[in-house]
């Protein structure tokens, strides 16, 4: 099944408008592997012009692509782990894909305070980093956060309290410099 | 939503991180272009895995199919209901036919069907056992009636045999309290000449 060529015309102008936020998004739901980010883009695009994923204005098109961005992500994650299972290439391989920064290079492409927030980030449980990065990253509200998780704003709202509370604590132990701050500026007024 | 304090620093390290990824993103062109050929590209209507399973399951109904098509109990149960069927050979026949004496006879009207063994039956036989046996059963229905009249009529070869000239002796019963004049009807005719 495949959608009216119009209709894709519109829809390829508004994905490319959001290309960048997608594959940022990508990103994080791949724990950071870029390669891994681009294929899961070019499986949901795939999905998109086979009609497979179709877009019926429940929510914001934004909202409504991260939530398949999401699906999409997890679904290529347990095939390419069932995969290395079953090839019995070991767990290296997947540990290989879940560090993020090992190559040397982009290490040193980033700096020190970027390499501090990666590893704190890989140190939160993915509903948190999720969370944090709808937040963060997209400039999300919580509610369009809950949407894309999937999960209630109250459940959405907890993991980015308790994502953020996680981070500030991983960021102080790691001496970022800005361990003093944290605890002096912390306030429960922050969403 | 109010960001204050410690979001800004994160924001402000989340905005470092969207500026270094958007310097990796590869262009949409690239990426839609990909996934264009991709949704294009044929994909493979034959699958491996999925055609040995097939085959596998194909295979076994049809062994299954075979192997209860030519089962020695289904042909047994067949056999028995061809046998109960109403068109089939009508039961007065059986009690003669089991008679080794009388059978000689019957043998020579109806001339019996063969013993078949459920061990050496053939394929062909069987499957047209239906047939065969409602056309015996058909003809038999029409020489019913003559059949009845000769076993009505019916004697045993052996039975003149069986008959003797003091057969009338034991045909009558002597009275008590008969004198023996009287009892000449019953004694035989030699001692009544005796007597005489």
């Amino acid at each position: 099944m495949t959608i009216d060529p119009m209709e894709i015309a519109d829809f390829k102008a508004e994905l490319e408008r959001l290309h960048s936020a997608s594959f940022g998004w990508a990103l994080s739901c791949c724990r950071r592997d870029a390669t891994e980010a681009e294929e899961v883009l070019q499986t949901v695009y795939l999905k998109i012009l086979e009609g497979k994923a179709r877009f019926r204005g429940e929510s914001s098109l934004k909202t409504w692509l991260f939530a398949v961005i999401r699906k999409t992500a997890a679904t290529e994650y347990r095939r390419r782990l069932l995969r290395s299972f079953r090839l019995a290439a070991g767990t290296e391989e997947i540990e290989d894909r879940i560090s993020p920064f090992d190559n040397q290079t982009e290490i040193f492409e980033r700096s020190e305070a970027q390499t501090h927030f990666a590893g704190a980030l890989k140190e939160l449980p993915k509903r948190q980093r999720e969370a944090l990065h709808l937040v963060f990253y997209e400039d999300l509200s919580l509610r369009e956060a809950a949407e894309v998780m999937g999960v209630s704003i109250g459940s959405a709202r907890q993991h980015y309290e308790r994502g953020k509370k996680k981070l500030r604590e991983s960021l102080t132990r790691l001496e970022m410099g800005y361990g003093n701050n944290w605890g002096r500026q912390e306030t429960s007024s922050a969403v | 939503m109010e960001i204050i304090g410690d979001d800004k620093k994160l924001r402000a390290l989340y905005s470092e991180a969207k500026h270094a990824d958007e310097a990796t993103t590869p262009s949409f062109a690239s990426v839609w272009h990909r996934a264009q050929a991709r949704s294009l590209k044929p994909r493979r209507a034959f699958s491996l895995s999925f055609a040995v399973v097939t085959a596998l399951l194909l295979l076994t109904l049809g062994s299954l199919a075979v192997w209860s098509m030519y089962s020695p109990r289904r042909n047994e149960q067949q056999a028995v209901k061809n046998d109960s069927a109403p068109g089939a050979v009508p039961p007065v026949n059986s009690p003669e036919q089991s008679k080794p004496d009388e059978g000689v006879t019957v043998a020579q009207k109806t001339p019996p069907a063969p013993v078949e063994t459920p061990v050496h039956r053939t394929v062909k036989p069987r499957v047209r056992r239906p047939t065969t046996t409602q056309s015996d059963g058909q003809l038999l229905a029409a020489n019913q009636p003559a059949k009845e009249t000769t076993i009505d009529t019916w004697q045993s070869p052996t039975a003149a045999l069986l008959s003797s000239p003091t057969d009338g002796l034991f045909k009558s019963v002597p009275q008590l309290n008969e004198n023996a004049n009287e009892m000449k009807s019953v004694l035989p005719g030699r001692s009544n000449d005796k007597e005489k």
